[in-house]
């Protein structure tokens, strides 16, 4: 507030004000009238969508009012208003039936974050300094309007880039029908984890782009390949109800489980048998299973359908994965090897799983490939018990959420880096950031951090300042996702189509703006083609324009206008299709297809000189390190390690005795890319020749519970792709460790605690 | 009517996700004390999952075991507190007065299954991450114990509910944030006193054992132990 301004106020009103800057501060606010009628002390709940991660969980959010410090007008002060004060699953939602994760659960820290941004900025220092001014709306808009008003021209070769984290339904059409105004524009997606290459497999062995839903409550016997389904791969909440049910949930009867990883993660603590198989050889085991389930004539080839024509000697029987020779890859012995094929061909309903490090690997699509044609021959496919997909729900923008029209292009940000750096096809003029941060999780050498300081014009829709939007020029903060108009369309986790919606739970605490309706705005004021594809007014009419169909489909509302069916939709958090009103319909995948080979997995670095394979993995409080900025996270302990607000390195108990190391040491693990540095923790549930370290620490810029804390393994991985997909192969980098003094690891249990000391531990 | 609350705790279920832990940080107002304190092992978690190895390399299996305060009949917290902060409600809660609390510490000393935390610090809540409050609850302050209490602010808010429609409270009407929130369902809440409960259905189950039984505390809450399929083939 400016000194003039203050003494205006003053005047004014007459009343006390906080004196800022003199000594005694915050002893009174200005108090604006109240934006809500709220009963003090007594709760609504309003329905919203969790965003912490893409599983699509509907939640609820417990609203009371109470005061929060404002600015409105430019004016700071309190005001009563309705806050969100805890978060429970929405228990209509058909993902997550009311239950919700850590991560969820977490979610209020988001909005509340010291660390927002809380009106927007226009960079000040040097690119990438993080040094910014605030500057209004008006003049945030104007400035962007300014840099991307001569790319709508189509005599401008220069184009635009949006790269955000993926996203679907109604804010991936709006995007999509932005860039349309764009000649060449492209749509980046990007997350770390990504899971493009399993769902390119899907589609190639049954016809569906996308995540499978996983009916684990019927089944009877489970094995899962890597895939952390009860942790933090695909849709958590929905496989944790349905593993539940797997376990206890039928009288006499419990569903058998079987992990196969070299690094046991949280969900394959939970198994019942543990199998650490070379990684990049999960593939190869699974067809193992095949080969004893065929040859023992437990089931025919012609079994495993479309599926099983894709892998080579698939109806030879597949001579070359006797378990003999699948024991000499993978590590596991060849009685294992038989007796857990029987016990999948037998024990029906059953259903392997693959996700996670696996697929992470140079041959990730063989593996998925190799798992889904085992899971064809088990008859799990689109039955109960086994591997089910949601139905898409029957709107024309459903389509396009999966392809995207031709005018604009999908690529990966190593291509987008590659493009901005060489300035082919066409010049990257100005890149849109939106909740994305590459920056950080990507390896060095993709080049990210270089093209983007190559790029004449960066902006950024995000929350906070993180290593991507660092370099932004102009950040248009966007309202936390319990503040703004949400929707999604879940892509698994559910067998009805579902699309969930709900409007905002609580009023902006900051001088913020939803992004979908800022893109609105700037396509009204750029006009041409861009403001002809988003004919909208505000968001909220484009949602509802957009759903309006579905009240004639039998789902979960029956309205007879479509202002009823609208108002039901904003009670219920969204709408699902009634059970088995739609089906699931599978496209027919190219014929072009050859059947695979086995593929080794190409580690990069020599067994030599780099001893150990390298495995990063999603941890369990920050994903892939979105959420380190949650003090509730960060103190919240690893389940297996029960480490907090720190970076840790995993290593077997036989290898650190080899090495001279104890716990606690601090280690320096080195890969041909690069160095890091953290302590060692002992674990005996890791292969003496794998490291592993948990995604998420090691931020360098991302506010003050994140920054400067712990270590980023994905700064030392090698820039190997999946070979063929544009997929990060994270797991598929070789290190060197040597131990360099000593180190200390922040735990909340003291030491590896045996089965038979259960009781006093901490 | 007085209850008895009780809680079940099916291990076969529980994956250790820890959703109950962050419930329960979010519904209780519970500070988080940095890295620096929880290094020294004041970390504040009124319900932790404890890990147990069982085996070596490759023959590895883990148990996870949730532990919150075990709402013990014969509780060893309460006698020894010179201040009655510590005590036994009329549900069987072992309860805690914040406000009589002077500090002594006695009680966390004599509890065996360590789920109480002190307060070493005023707790610190960077604004504006004070407006997640819930109000229901009080905070507390540096040189104060303070505990697990089954989320009684939603024990007695159901109580008043019920009391207003002039019923009998219903068997799962409401439950604790952790139950509620547990994505496998592996947590059951209610009164023990019930014999139509669901609690008092699990509790009674074959697989149900008490936590450190031979300290004679007499916990309220049942653990059903794990079972296993290996070799089950």
């Amino acid at each position: 507030m400016k000194r003039r301004d203050f003494l205006k106020l003053s005047a004014m009103s007459g009343a006390a004000f906080a004196l800022e800057g003199c000594g005694k501060q915050g002893t009174q606010l200005i108090r604006f009238i109240p934006e809500e009628n709220l009963i003090p002390g007594v709760a609504v709940w309003r329905p919203s969508i969790c965003t912490q991660c893409s599983a699509g969980c509907g939640i609820q959010a417990r609203i009371m009012e109470g005061d929060a410090e404002v600015v409105r007008n430019g004016q700071l002060g309190t005001v009563k208003m309705g806050l969100a004060k805890k978060l429970e699953g929405n228990p209509e939602h058909p993902v997550n039936h009311g239950k919700l994760c850590a991560r969820g659960q977490a979610g209020l820290q988001v909005s509340y974050n010291p660390d927002r941004i809380k009106h927007p900025l226009k960079r000040v220092g040097q690119r990438g300094s993080g040094q910014f001014a605030q500057v209004s709306w008006d003049e945030a808009l104007q400035e962007l309007l300014a840099h991307l008003g001569p790319l709508a021209s189509q005599k401008n070769p220069a184009t635009l880039a949006f790269l955000a984290q993926p996203l679907r339904g109604q804010r991936r059409e709006l995007i999509g029908r932005f860039l349309s105004g764009f000649d060449g524009a492209e749509l980046v997606p990007f997350e770390v984890f990504d899971d493009s290459v399993l769902r390119k497999a899907n589609y190639l062995s049954f016809g569906f782009n996308q995540l499978p839903t996983l009916d684990l409550a019927h089944s009877n016997h489970v094995i899962s390949f890597g895939a952390d389904f009860l942790g933090t791969w695909n849709s958590p909440v929905a496989q944790s109800l349905a593993y539940g049910a797997m376990r206890q949930g039928r009288s006499g009867l419990r569903g058998k489980f079987v992990q196969v990883e070299s690094r046991m993660s949280q969900t394959g603590a939970n198994a019942d048998e543990w199998i650490p198989a070379r990684p990049g050889t999960e593939g190869v085991l699974a067809l193992g299973f095949a080969h004893v389930i065929l040859n023992e004539h437990l089931r025919a080839a012609e079994a495993g359908g479309g599926a099983g024509d894709l892998i080579d000697g698939w109806h030879d029987g597949l001579p070359d994965y006797s378990p003999e020779a699948v024991a000499w890859k993978t590590g596991v012995a060849p009685e294992t090897v038989t007796r857990l094929a029987r016990g999948i061909a037998s024990h029906t309903p059953s259903v392997a799983l693959v996700g996670g490090t696996p697929l992470a690997q140079t041959n990730g699509l063989f593996t998925a490939l190799a798992v889904n044609a085992l899971n064809g021959l088990l008859g799990s496919v689109m039955k109960p018990g086994g591997l089910l997909f949601t139905p898409r729900l029957p709107l024309p923008s459903a389509e396009s959420s999966e392809a995207m029209p031709e005018a604009q292009r999908v690529v990966s940000v190593r291509t987008l880096a590659q493009e901005i750096l060489s300035g082919q096809p066409r010049p990257v003029g100005v890149v849109l950031l939106y909740g994305a941060n590459p920056v950080f999780a990507t390896p060095p050498e993709w080049h990210v951090k270089e093209a983007l300081h190559g790029v004449p014009f960066i902006a950024s829709f995000g929350n906070f300042v993180d290593e991507t939007s660092s370099f932004a020029d102009l950040i248009l903060p966007d309202h936390s996702y319990l503040e703004s108009w949400v929707d999604d369309v879940p892509e698994s986790g559910t067998t009805v189509a579902t699309v969930s919606v709900a409007p905002p739970t609580m009023l902006p605490l900051h001088d913020t703006r939803a992004m979908p309706d800022v893109l609105l705005d700037l396509a009204h004021r750029l006009g041409g083609r861009t403001s002809q594809a988003l004919p909208w007014k505000s968001y909220e009419e484009m949602l509802q324009t957009a759903l309006a169909p579905l009240r004639h489909l039998p789902g979960s509302i029956h309205a007879d206008s479509d202002d009823e069916f609208w108002k039901k939709v904003k009670e219920q958090g969204g709408w699902w299709s009634a059970n088995g009103s739609i089906a699931p319909k599978p496209k027919d995948a190219p014929r072009t297809f050859r059947p695979l080979k086995n593929q080794e997995p190409q580690f990069d670095g020599s067994t030599a000189e780099f001893p150990f394979h390298f495995l990063p993995y999603a941890s369990q409080q920050f994903f892939d390190g979105t959420l380190a900025n949650l003090p509730w996270m960060q103190e919240m302990p690893d389940v297996l390690s029960t480490g907090m607000w720190s970076s840790w390195v995993e290593i077997n108990p036989q290898t650190a005795g080899r090495l001279g190391i104890e716990q606690g040491d601090l280690l320096e693990v080195a890969s041909q890319h690069g160095k890091l540095r953290a302590p060692a923790l002992l674990s005996p549930g890791i292969s003496p020749n794998v490291i592993a370290m948990p995604v998420g620490q090691g931020h360098e810029e991302y506010g003050r519970y994140a920054s400067g804390r712990g270590a980023n393994p994905i700064k030392i991985l090698a820039p190997q792709v999946e070979s063929t997909t544009d997929s990060l192969a994270w797991a598929g980098t070789r290190v060197s460790i040597v131990r360099v003094g000593k180190g200390e690891l922040i735990l909340f249990s003291l030491g590896p605690t045996e089965w038979g000391q259960q009781g006093v531990t901490r | 009517m007085a209850h008895r609350w009780g809680m079940v705790i099916d291990l076969d279920r529980c994956t250790g996700c820890e959703a109950c832990v962050a419930a329960c940080h979010a519904e209780n107002n519970i500070a988080t004390v940095g890295d620096a304190e929880a290094a020294r092992g004041r970390a504040m978690h009124w319900i932790h999952v404890e890990r147990y190895w069982d085996g070596e390399f490759p023959n590895v299996r883990v148990g996870f075991r949730p532990i919150p305060c075990q709402q013990c009949d014969a509780a060893p917290c309460e006698p020894v507190c010179p201040t009655y902060a510590s005590y036994h409600n009329a549900d069987g809660l072992n309860a805690q007065v914040y406000n009589r609390c002077i500090g002594t510490r006695y009680c966390a000393n004599a509890c065996p299954y360590t789920v109480r935390f002190f307060n070493w610090f005023n707790p610190v809540w960077d604004k504006p991450l004070n407006l997640q409050f819930n109000p229901d609850v009080s905070v507390r302050e540096v040189g104060v114990m303070e505990k697990c209490t089954f989320c009684i602010q939603r024990i007695k808010a159901a109580e008043i509910k019920a009391e207003m429609e002039k019923r009998e409270m219903k068997d799962g009407e409401f439950s604790p944030a952790c139950v509620q929130t547990c994505p496998a369902g592996a947590m059951v809440f209610g009164d023990l006193d019930d014999p139509a409960s669901m609690i008092s259905r699990f509790s009674n189950s074959v697989r149900g054992t008490k936590l450190l039984s031979e300290v004679g505390a007499f916990p309220k809450v049942t653990y059903l132990e794990r079972e296993s399929s290996h070799g089950n083939e």
